[in-house]
């Protein structure tokens, strides 16, 4: 049976891309972890003594995965585990609208600065969202698990 | 003789009452400001403060200033010395105002705006939980910010 096969440019493209974007977004968290924490409170599904510890968790995850995307290690488990973030994301912005609050999502900060796009949750987050999880699907999939710096793993 | 003097008090202001509707009457810059000072008293009635009388309670610090916005807007910014007591998550941070705030305390509650209903929403909850003396302070922080007075965050 033929393996189904992804070109490697547009894996290391994304790769390349969505790992600069993690990595900035998870600084930013990183600088400002009580601003991240303040608004997991307002979504409102988390217990108080929870907050800190998931804001520094999930800064971390986005800095350490974005990092591991962008020099090639261990590709297709940090973009796993970036999928199960987006997912949680996506769900936590879709149960927020629905129960109609109205808040920042907390998602990438400087995006809504440099581009004006809109951070209070809605729909757009939670497109981008999915498209960031489109995005990360064949990294995941056709990526490479190896470590760069040894030469003879597949 | 007290008797005398009871019984004058409310001829004279009843008095002074008439001459002030006569005037309000005759001249239209005088019914001007008689509507103008209705409105800041249903204004004050309701609970309501405006601008300099806001001022005027964080000048003398016999006020609490309760920020009724969410908690990451109130960390960015907020009036000087405010406490952040939000619409949205008023019942785990009242615990711990409760705590720290006397039941007779005088509090003036703002959100962002006129427009913007938290400042009401938390003060009703305040006096749902024995605080007689809540305020709101209408004009928000952009009227507070346009006059440029303190602020921090």
């Amino acid at each position: 049976m033929t393996k189904i096969g992804f070109p490697s440019a547009l894996i290391t493209a994304l790769r390349l891309m969505l790992g600069v974007l993690f990595i900035m977004s998870g600084y930013e968290k990183l600088m400002d972890l009580k601003f991240f924490a303040l608004i997991i409170a307002e979504y409102q599904i988390l217990p108080t003594f929870l907050i800190s510890a998931i804001a520094l968790l999930f800064s971390l995850c986005e800095l350490l995965c974005g990092t591991m995307l962008l020099i090639d290690l261990f590709s297709r488990f940090s973009s796993s585990v970036m999928l199960c973030m987006m997912v949680i994301f996506i769900a936590a912005m879709i149960n927020n609208v629905m129960r109609g609050l109205d808040h920042d999502c907390g998602c990438f900060k400087f995006l809504s600065q440099w581009y004006g796009l809109k951070e209070e949750i809605g729909i757009v987050p939670v497109v981008r969202d999915i498209l960031f999880f489109i995005l990360l699907l064949p990294i995941a999939s056709f990526g490479s698990n190896r470590v760069p710096w040894k030469k003879d793993q597949k | 003789m007290p008797l005398h003097i009871k019984s004058g008090k409310p001829l004279r202001r009843k008095l002074f009452t008439t001459v002030i509707i006569l005037l309000s009457s005759i001249s239209p810059s005088l019914s001007q400001l008689h509507a103008a000072a209705s409105v800041a008293l249903a204004k004050e009635e309701s609970g309501e403060l405006d601008l300099s009388a806001t001022k005027a309670l964080f000048d003398t610090h016999s006020a609490c200033f309760v920020d009724a916005r969410s908690e990451y807007v109130y960390y960015k910014s907020h009036i000087t010395g405010a406490i952040s007591l939000s619409d949205s998550r008023f019942e785990e941070q009242f615990p711990d105002f409760r705590h720290n705030k006397a039941i007779e305390t005088l509090i003036v509650v703002y959100c962002t705006e006129p427009s913007c209903g938290m400042a009401r929403h938390v003060a009703k909850k305040l006096m749902k939980n024995g605080y007689r003396n809540v305020r709101v302070f209408s004009g928000g922080l952009i009227e507070w910010a346009h006059a440029g007075f303190p602020m921090e965050g």
